[in-house]
């Protein structure tokens, strides 16, 4: 869906006929089925829950705060109760005595849901081989989204769910009810990140030297 | 900053409470002091056998010792010696538990052991004389399957109601991987559920009064004011909170079992992640405990970086704290502006360390690289830009009415309840005693430091936050005289057990580099001895006590973070306060869960 905006002061007023009512008809209406408006719409307005482990939630509050603002990608309308969120971010270790808890809080989000793991810990238990570290949270929980770090940047953060929108703005859901077994849609295989920037990171060759500010 | 002075810090035998302590506990015990044993920290150790130990802490606790007493149960946990070799002198033993008390008046530190066998493991809880004894025996109890006898409720406390086992003996397994694969099923679920769920009864709590019903509160583990994964059960008569029961160890990761696990050098990262706001300060007391073993002496450029980041993570931390804790009663704003400063301190520790939260970056015998050229320009923009800000801040949270009325005369404590419970930090300070390790047992160099140790007098949640706020300005002086003296010389101790080695010598001839390369991929081997190490963290007292068998990784790593004590006291100061009130409450303690289930 392409579409751009325009200034209100210097956008022409429409005139009667001419082209210039074709150019405002192209600005201002835009002729898109149903279920592409919808996954926009859903793209633009997740509303994450406001969950957090441990270490890495302090850095996904930092991506909420004024120097990153998550507010600019849609996404700050932070939940306080998983019923009304859509979108949780697994930020920090899943513990075994807190795994059930997750699990619940998972299960009481609203459909349709979305589960970012952040960082190493909830990816796969990262440095945390231990007995009361869950190696990984999709041991139990299907994740869309891996963010990798320990912890990872806020701006890594952003990419994620930047990512996740991505994904989410092409799936097609089915607009009413339906008795056949449609159901989603589903998107295809999103290749790994690694693969699609791997010849750019190798490409570097000239990095900044740690003697230097 | 002062020219360096060569009196090295206050040895605690010599310190005239401990010797008096020790003089007496010999007249009165004689014989039935089993050992007294030398560690490296020269804390008096001395070992009683289980029929003894209550009157020796008793005794300790009432009695004063060159007129000073030891006021603090500093920390209690247990060893498991089944595998331990280097044990020349000690009474036989399989688990020996380790009381660490403390002296505020007297600045002395004092340790008793108790040998026992793994077919009989018990002795008498210690929870009449100290509350704070209370969690460390349950821990002990949870980790090791020691009892106390007497213990009002020995329940797990870290791991789940469901666990098998005792994960810090050394027949428990260390890695998930070396378990049974983690699954969770609904049925599974259930049960869990079920496991964790508040029974009043169990604590002895009553489900009505006279003329009332109580209701019980489940606050957590999952709430955006109890900052992380903690959970407080309260009962509540109407809004007035009658009792409450913190429950912990929803953030346990096993650091004390890793420290066994990991080389003396790879644990280092590990430690940036038990207090996770107070980053590489938390390296400190573990390097330097691995560098009093060792016998490294660090160069003064070393300790002045040191100290610099240290100090830096300090404000980091209160800000996080300071910006949480006005949120929490209601304002909203703050935390906005307070991550603008984090922000810049962070991009001063990126552009030195690397990282942003966990640097990892001190080394045993030195840190892990020299400062990077042009170091100084932010720092000075930082020490330019702050102090104007926090006076703005003073203005928007500190001078605010309804702040005040939410958190003056709120959830207050006198200083022999935070003695009583282990409260160090800005805690203890706020009730008007000026105690600061920095000060009193001033480590890596402070002592030639000028600065202040801010207290308050009241002891509640608004001196709390106003105590930490002037040490930021504190911490702000502490780093311009560390960046006005910069010393020059070594980022690295030339000691042959500095981690890694220094490399120069390793291109000479085969012997410096097949130690290069041991030292490298194995890591150091460390002396038999034990050590404790106490800091002046952002929380208040950071200790580790490690003990070296003589290999590679550490044989036990004790870490006694001031959260878990902390915590542990938030029912005795909210009870007869509002739900609203505890909010506040929790949120002046300023901890992290990490720092607490570590």
């Amino acid at each position: 869906m392409n579409w751009s905006l325009e200034s209100a002061e210097t956008a022409a007023a429409p005139q009667r006929g001419g082209s210039e009512m074709d150019e405002f008809i192209r600005r201002n209406v835009m002729m898109v089925k149903l279920e592409d408006m919808v996954a926009w719409g859903r793209k633009n307005s997740i509303w994450p829950f406001n969950f957090g482990l441990s270490c890495c939630y302090v850095e996904m509050a930092t991506a909420f705060t004024s120097r990153h603002d998550l507010a600019r990608f849609g996404a700050e309308v932070i939940r306080g109760t998983p019923r009304q969120a859509d979108m949780i971010v697994i930020a920090g270790t899943v513990f075994r005595k807190m795994a059930p808890v997750v699990k619940q809080l998972y299960d009481q989000l609203l459909e349709p849901k979305w589960v970012i793991s952040m960082g190493s810990c909830a990816n796969s238990g990262g440095m945390y081989d231990i007995y009361s570290v869950v190696q990984g949270v999709d041991k139990f929980l299907p994740v869309d989204v891996y963010v990798s770090g320990c912890p990872p940047r806020p701006e890594a953060l952003l990419q994620g769910l930047l990512l996740l929108q991505e994904s989410i703005g092409n799936q097609r859901r089915p607009l009413s009810w339906v008795i056949n077994e449609q159901g989603i849609i589903q998107r295809e295989e999103n290749e790994v990140q690694r693969v699609i920037r791997g010849p750019e990171r190798i490409a570097a060759t000239e990095l900044r030297s740690p003697d230097e500010v | 900053m002062r020219v360096p002075s060569t009196v090295s810090v206050t040895e605690n035998l010599n310190a005239p409470v401990g010797l008096a302590a020790v003089e007496h506990l010999r007249a009165v015990f004689g014989d039935r002091i089993l050992h007294e044993q030398l560690t490296c920290d020269e804390i008096p150790t001395l070992w009683f056998a289980r029929e003894s130990i209550q009157q020796a802490l008793t005794l300790v606790r009432e009695q004063t010792f060159a007129g000073q007493r030891f006021e603090m149960l500093l920390d209690l946990t247990a060893i498991d010696e089944r595998v331990r070799v280097n044990r020349a002198g000690q009474p036989a033993s399989e688990f020996t538990v380790v009381y660490h008390l403390m002296s505020f008046s007297g600045n002395a530190d004092l340790r008793f052991k108790v040998p026992l066998f793994d077919d009989d493991l018990h002795l008498p809880t210690a929870t009449f004389l100290w509350p704070n004894a209370n969690w460390y025996e349950r821990e002990v109890w949870d980790m090791f399957g020691i009892r106390f006898d007497g213990h009002p409720n020995l329940y797990r406390l870290v791991l789940p109601p469901t666990w098998e086992g005792h994960a810090l003996r050394k027949e428990h397994p260390a890695r998930a991987t070396e378990m049974e694969p983690f699954t969770l099923d609904d049925a599974q679920t259930d049960i869990e559920q079920e496991a964790l769920k508040f029974k009043p009864e169990e604590w002895g709590m009553k489900r009505a009064s006279e003329d009332s019903e109580f209701m019980f509160l489940n606050l957590g583990p999952n709430h955006p004011s109890v900052h992380g994964a903690f959970r407080i059960a309260v009962q509540l008569d109407g809004e007035i909170l009658v009792d409450a029961v913190p429950d912990i160890g929803y953030h346990h990761r096993g650091a004390e079992k890793m420290g066994e696990r990991q080389s003396w050098h790879t644990f280092i990262p590990y430690t940036d992640r038990i207090d996770y706001l107070g980053g590489v300060m938390n390296n400190l007391p573990y390097v330097m405990a691995v560098e009093k073993m060792a016998g490294i002496e660090v160069p003064e450029r070393v300790k002045v970086i040191r100290v610099m980041l240290s100090e830096m993570f300090r404000i980091c931390s209160h800000l996080l704290f300071y910006g949480t804790f006005a949120q929490d009663v209601g304002q909203l704003s703050p935390i906005f502006y307070m991550f603008v400063e984090r922000e810049r301190i962070f991009n001063i520790i990126e552009s030195i360390c690397g990282a942003r939260m966990h640097p990892g970056w001190f080394r045993i015998g030195g840190v892990a690289q020299d400062l990077p050229q042009g170091w100084e320009v932010r720092i000075r923009e930082l020490l330019d830009f702050m102090p104007a800000r926090l006076d703005e801040y003073d203005s928007m949270v500190l001078n605010n009415g309804i702040l005040k009325r939410r958190t003056q005369g709120v959830g207050a404590y006198t200083t022999q309840d935070a003695f009583d419970w282990g409260v160090t930090g800005a805690g203890l300070r706020a009730t008007g005693y000026e105690w600061d390790m920095r000060k009193q047992r001033p480590y890596s160099g402070y002592e030639n430091f000028e600065f202040d140790i801010p207290i308050a007098a009241n002891g509640d949640c608004y001196d709390r936050c106003a105590v930490r706020v002037e040490e930021m300005r504190q911490s702000l002086r502490i780093i311009k005289q560390c960046v006005d003296n910069m010393p020059s010389g070594d980022y690295k101790s030339s000691h042959p057990l500095t981690t890694p080695p220094r490399k120069e010598k390793s291109m000479q001839d085969i012997e410096t580099l097949i130690n290069h390369f041991l030292s490298v991929s194995w890591g150091p081997v460390i002396p038999p001895n034990e050590v404790s190490m106490s800091i002046e963290a952002t929380k208040g007292i950071n200790s580790y006590y490690l003990i070296s068998d003589g290999n590679t990784a550490s044989y036990r790593t004790r870490i006694r973070t001031p959260s878990f004590a902390h915590l542990q006291m938030i029912p005795a100061i909210s009870r007869g306060f509002m739900v609203s009130d505890l909010i506040a409450i929790i949120a002046s303690i300023d901890f992290v869960m990490a720092d607490v289930d570590r």
